[in-house]
C-alpha cells in the first residue's frame, strides 16, 4: 500500500507534465505507469507542436483557435480551444527553457513550419523527432522534481468511496502482486486506444486502459466515435511517416503519378486536414488508382540535404520498414488509425464527473479536437492540459483535505479477479481475440462507415466480449514479469472501448470530421452539433449527449 | 517465411534456465520483435520480453542476437533466414536478468540520475521568450539528443564489465548533451561529476558502444567530448586526465609515447617508486625501450601538425558553447542609465 496526495496514471507527456506541476504546487506526487516513462508513446510523435509564436510569419492565438475550431468540424469546445491556443506559447517557451532542442530560424528563434489546415506556419519542431525530444526533456524534469515513479505498475481499477475517487489498484509487473495506491486525487493520462485497429500507428501499449477504468467506474466518455486516420503510414506495420514531410513540401501522388489532392482540396492540396486527405487517399485506392493498396508520398524533389536535415527520422523509418530510400523514390503510404479524439469527459481544468478524478492528454476529451484533430495540436494539448490537471488536482487536495477513505477490501477484490484469470486452465488465447477485434474495426469502422457495417461490427464486438467473459487461457502462471497476463487484461479494455466507439458511431447519423458515413454524407448541425457521451450501463454501453460550447465561431461550411 | 531461433529462457521462480529452439511462420518483412510475438502468441505465452513502439524510438526491446546488442524491432529477420542462420537470442549484458529477455534496468537509471540529467538553469534569468541560439550551436548536441536510453551500449560496454560502477556510455552521452548545451550553467561543478572515479577516464575506448548503438548516437565520441571539455577547463587532477595528458605531450614532443614517463607523470613520482618491481619485470620481458637512446619519430612535424589540427577542431566546438545563448532583443536588459 502506498499513499500520495496526487497520483498520476501514465507517464507520457501529459502525465509527466501533470506530475511536475502538482509537485510545484507542493503536493506529494506519485506516478504509476505500465511502462518506464521514456517508453511512452508520446515519444513517437514526429512532426511538431503548435503555438502561435509568429516566428515564421504573421500569426496569433485567435487565428490558431479559429483553424482548430474549423479543423474540429465545429465539434470542439471553443472556450477550451481558446485557452489552449492562448496558453500554448508560454508552454513552448517553458519547454525551451527546460532544454528542448527545438530547430532554429536564421536569427536563432524557434523554427516553425506549416502543418495541414493550420492556416499559418505554426508548428514548432525538433527536426522530426519532436515527441522524443519533449518526452525526454519532461523526464529530465520529472527526475529533478523528485516525484516517486512506480515503473511497470499496471493500473487495474479505480477505487471509489461513495462518489469520490480515493485511489486505484495496480499490478506490480516485475514482482507480481496487487498494490493499493491511495490518493486524494487521481489524474488519468494513459493515452489512446489505437491498438483496437489493425495497421495502427500506435504502440502496443495504446490499449485504452485508463478510459476503460473510468468507464467501468461510471464516468462518462465523450465523442468516442471519432478516430483519426493519419494519411501517411507504412504498409507493412503502420509506422507513422510525419505530416512534416508534406509541411516541408512533399507531394502525394496516385499510381498514375498525379498529385490528386487538388481534386479534393483545391486550395490546400496536400496540406488539407487529415480527415480530408485520408478520405481522398482511400477514394483513390478504392477507385483503382492506388499502388498495391497505397498511394505515394514523394519527397524526391526536396533533395538529399533537406531530407537529411529535417526529415532524417522519416528516411530511416522508410529504409527500415519499407525498404525505400525517399531520396531516390517515393514512399508507399496508406491511411492508418492514428489518434483518438474521444476520451474521458472533462472540463477545461480536466475535472471529470467524479470528484477527485481528473484526465488529460489523449485519454481525455476536453474537447479541443472535436471531430478531427489538427497535426501538431496533440503535443500541445498534453503540455497545456497536463499542466492544468496537475495544478487543479494539487489545489483541490490543498483545499479539500482528506477526501475519502480507501477501503482495505479493494485490494483483495482485485486480487481475486486476477487470481481467477490466472487459475483458468481452459479457454481461448488472447492473441486470437485481439486479432479478430483489430480486423473487425479496420474492416467495418474505418474511414468510410455505414449502418450496415457498423451494426456488423457491434455484433462482432459483442460476441468477442462474450468470449472474453467466458475466460481466456493465460499460459504464464508465474508472478514475475507476466506480460501474458497484462496483455489479457489490456484486451478486456480494448473490447470495452471498441464497443463504446462503435455504439457512438451507429447513433451518429451524419458525417463530421473523421466520422464519415456513406449513408449520411452531410454534416447535420441541427441534430448532431453535440457531444456523444457513452457511459457504463450494467456492462453495456449507454448513450447520452451534451451541447457543444460555441463562443465566437458559428458553424460554417468547411472546405480546404 | 519459416524462422528458427534459439532463445535463452530463465524463470526465477522455478530457477529453470536454458536454450529453447522455436520454429514459426512469419511475414517476409518480419523483424525480430515480430517473430518473438509469433512465438508468444502461438507457441509459448510465458515468454517474456519488453516492447512498445515497434519503431525504434521507445527503447524497450534491447536484447542480444548472437551475442551482440540489437533493438528487436529494428532487426529484420529475412537476411538471416536467407543465410540459413539460426540466431541465438539472449538478454542484454551488464544488467541483472529478471526473466527470459527482461533485464533489471535499475542500475542503468541509477547512473542516469547520477550525472544530474537535467539542464542547470542557473539563477533563473531566462528570457520571457526563447533563448536565441544558432542552429550550429544546437547541432553540437543533436546526436546525443537522439539517444532513446535503450541500454544497447551499456550491454556491450567492456569497461562496465570490469567496473560495474563505471558511469557508462549511455549516462555519459547524456552528460555530453548538457556539457555542450549553451543554455546549461552547470559549469565546473557538472564536469566534476564526470571527472572522478568511474567517470570519463575509465572508458577503455573499445568503441563497442559506437558499434552497437541503434540510433547513431556514438557514445564513445560523446565521452571524448566531455573529456576534452574537462581538459580545456584545466581540470587535470584526476589520474585519468593526467594519463591522457602524458599521451598528448609525449606525442607532441617525440612523436612516440614515452612509456618511462607514463607511470610517474600519471600517479606522481613517489607513488611510481612502488611500481619499480613491476617495471623491472617489464624490462626483463623486453617491454621497455632503452630510455637512454634518442627517441624521436622520423616525421615529427607531421605528428605535430596533426596534434594542432585536432586541438583547433576541439577549440572551435567549444567556442560555440562558450558563446552561449543570446537574449531575445525584446527581452534584453535595459542599457545602464546615463547619470550625466
Amino acid at each position: 500500500m502506498v499513499r500520495h496526495d496526487v497520483v498520476v496514471v501514465g507517464a507520457g507527456m501529459a502525465g509527466m507534465r501533470a506530475a511536475i506541476e502538482a509537485a510545484r504546487y507542493g503536493a506529494d506526487v506519485g506516478v504509476v505507469s505500465k511502462l518506464h516513462p521514456t517508453r511512452s508513446h508520446s515519444g513517437a510523435a514526429e512532426g511538431g507542436i503548435n503555438a502561435a509564436l509568429g516566428n515564421a510569419g504573421e500569426d496569433s492565438p485567435d487565428k490558431h483557435a479559429f483553424f482548430t475550431v474549423k479543423g474540429s468540424d465545429y465539434l470542439g469546445d471553443q472556450d477550451a480551444i481558446q485557452v489552449m491556443c492562448e496558453e500554448g506559447p508560454g508552454d513552448i517557451y517553458e519547454l525551451e527553457h527546460m532544454g528542448a532542442v527545438f530547430s532554429r530560424t536564421e536569427d536563432g528563434r524557434i523554427a516553425q513550419r506549416p502543418f495541414g489546415a493550420g492556416g499559418a506556419p505554426r508548428t514548432c519542431y525538433a527536426a522530426d523527432i519532436t515527441g522524443h525530444v519533449l518526452l525526454h526533456v519532461l523526464y529530465e524534469q520529472l527526475v529533478k522534481s523528485g516525484v516517486t515513479v512506480y515503473e511497470e505498475w499496471f493500473a487495474l481499477d479505480l477505487v471509489v468511496d461513495g462518489e469520490r475517487c480515493v485511489g486505484l489498484t495496480a499490478w506490480d509487473l516485475v514482482r507480481g502482486g496487487v498494490q493499493g495506491v491511495e490518493a486524494r486525487a487521481v489524474i488519468l493520462a494513459t493515452g489512446g486506444l489505437g491498438r483496437i485497429y489493425r495497421g495502427t500507428t500506435n504502440a502496443y501499449a495504446c490499449t485504452g486502459d485508463g478510459m476503460s477504468m473510468a468507464w467501468r467506474a461510471g464516468v462518462p466518455l465523450k465523442d468516442m466515435e471519432f478516430m483519426q486516420f493519419h494519411p501517411t503510414t507504412l504498409k507493412a506495420n503502420g509506422v507513422l511517416i510525419t505530416e512534416g514531410c508534406r509541411g516541408e513540401g512533399g507531394y502525394l501522388r496516385n499510381g498514375q503519378g498525379e498529385r490528386f489532392m487538388f481534386t479534393y482540396a483545391p486550395n490546400a492540396g496536400e496540406l488539407a486536414s487529415r480527415d480530408v486527405v485520408s478520405r481522398a487517399e482511400q477514394t483513390e485506392i478504392d477507385e483503382g488508382r492506388g499502388v498495391d493498396g497505397c498511394v505515394l508520398l514523394d519527397l524526391t524533389h526536396l533533395g538529399a540535404k533537406r531530407i537529411n536535415e529535417r526529415l532524417h527520422g522519416s528516411r530511416e523509418l522508410s529504409l527500415d520498414y519499407a525498404g525505400v530510400d525517399p531520396i531516390d523514390e517515393p514512399i508507399p503510404v496508406r491511411p492508418g488509425a492514428h489518434y483518438h479524439m474521444g476520451g474521458v469527459d472533462t472540463d477545461m481544468w480536466c475535472r471529470t464527473s467524479m470528484p477527485g478524478l481528473y484526465a488529460a492528454g489523449e485519454a481525455a476529451c476536453v474537447s479541443v479536437h472535436g471531430a478531427n484533430r489538427l497535426g501538431g495540436n496533440s503535443l500541445l494539448e498534453t503540455v497545456v492540459f497536463g499542466r492544468r490537471s496537475g495544478a487543479a488536482a494539487a489545489q483541490e487536495v490543498r483545499e479539500n483535505g482528506l477526501g475519502g477513505v480507501f477501503p482495505p477490501a479493494a485490494v483483495r477484490v482485485t486480487e481475486r479477479r486476477i487470481k481467477s484469470m490466472l487459475d483458468l486452465e481452459r479457454g481461448e488465447r488472447p492473441a486470437a481475440l485481439r486479432q479478430e477485434l483489430a480486423d473487425t474495426m479496420y474492416d467495418n469502422v474505418g474511414i468510410f462507415r455505414s449502418a450496415e457495417k457498423l451494426e456488423l461490427a457491434k455484433q462482432r464486438v459483442g460476441e468477442l466480449r462474450e468470449r472474453y467473459a467466458r475466460g481466456l487461457t493465460i499460459q504464464d502462471k508465474g508472478r514475475t514479469f507476466n506480460s501474458d497476463l497484462i496483455q489479457a487484461i489490456e484486451l478486456g479494455s480494448m473490447l470495452e472501448m471498441a464497443d463504446c466507439l462503435v455504439t457512438g458511431a451507429i447513433a451518429r447519423t451524419e458525417s463530421r470530421g473523421a466520422h464519415s458515413r456513406l449513408d449520411y454524407p452531410e454534416r447535420d448541425d441541427e441534430n448532431w452539433l453535440r457531444h456523444t457521451l457513452t457511459y457504463y450501463d450494467n456492462g453495456e454501453v449507454g448513450l447520452d449527449y451534451k451541447p457543444v460550447t460555441i463562443t465566437e465561431h458559428e458553424p460554417a461550411v468547411r472546405s480546404y | 517465411m519459416e524462422v528458427t531461433l534459439k532463445i535463452h529462457r530463465y524463470n526465477p521462480e522455478t530457477e529453470h534456465s536454458g536454450l529453447e529452439t522455436y520454429t514459426v511462420q512469419a511475414d517476409e518483412t518480419a523483424t525480430l520483435l515480430d517473430v518473438l510475438d509469433v512465438v508468444k502468441d502461438e507457441v509459448d505465452g510465458s515468454l517474456s520480453y519488453r516492447k512498445s513502439c515497434r519503431m525504434a524510438v521507445c527503447g524497450s526491446c534491447g536484447m542480444r542476437m548472437n551475442g551482440a546488442a540489437v533493438l528487436a524491432c529494428k532487426t529484420p529477420m529475412k537476411p538471416l533466414v536467407d543465410r540459413g542462420e539460426v540466431p541465438v537470442i539472449s538478454p542484454m549484458g551488464n544488467l541483472p536478468v529478471i526473466k527470459d529477455l527482461v533485464v533489471d534496468m535499475g542500475p542503468f537509471w541509477e547512473k542516469f540520475r547520477a550525472i544530474k540529467p537535467y539542464l542547470d538553469e542557473g539563477s533563473g534569468d531566462a528570457p520571457v521568450k526563447e533563448w536565441r541560439i544558432q542552429q550550429e550551436q544546437l547541432d553540437q548536441i543533436m546526436k546525443e539528443a537522439l539517444c532513446i536510453q535503450c541500454g544497447c551500449c551499456v550491454s556491450e560496454c567492456n569497461s562496465m564489465e570490469a567496473d560495474p560502477d563505471f558511469l557508462g556510455p549511455a549516462a555519459l552521452a547524456k552528460a555530453a548533451r548538457f556539457v555542450y548545451d549553451v543554455r546549461d550553467r552547470g559549469g565546473k561543478g557538472r564536469l566534476e561529476r564526470y571527472n572522478g572515479y568511474h567517470g570519463v577516464w575509465d572508458c577503455t575506448r573499445c568503441y563497442f558502444c559506437n558499434e552497437r548503438c541503434p540510433k547513431g548516437v556514438d557514445p564513445r565520441d560523446a565521452i571524448a567530448k566531455v573529456g576534452a571539455r574537462i581538459f580545456q577547463e584545466g581540470m587535470r587532477s584526476d589520474k585519468g586526465a593526467r594519463h591522457a595528458k602524458v599521451f598528448v605531450d609525449s606525442s607532441h614532443k617525440t612523436g612516440y609515447l614515452l612509456e618511462t614517463n607514463l607511470v610517474p607523470e600519471t600517479v606522481g613520482a613517489l607513488a611510481a617508486i612502488k611500481e619499480i618491481p613491476f617495471a623491472m619485470k617489464m624490462v626483463r620481458a623486453g617491454k621497455v625501450p632503452n630510455p637512454l637512446k634518442p627517441h624521436k619519430a622520423g616525421k615529427l612535424d607531421e605528428v605535430r601538425r596533426l596534434n594542432t589540427l585536432v586541438g583547433e577542431q576541439e577549440k572551435q566546438a567549444l567556442e560555440a558553447v562558450h558563446r552561449g545563448p543570446a537574449w531575445p532583443a525584446e527581452d534584453a536588459p535595459p542599457p545602464p542609465e546615463d547619470d550625466e
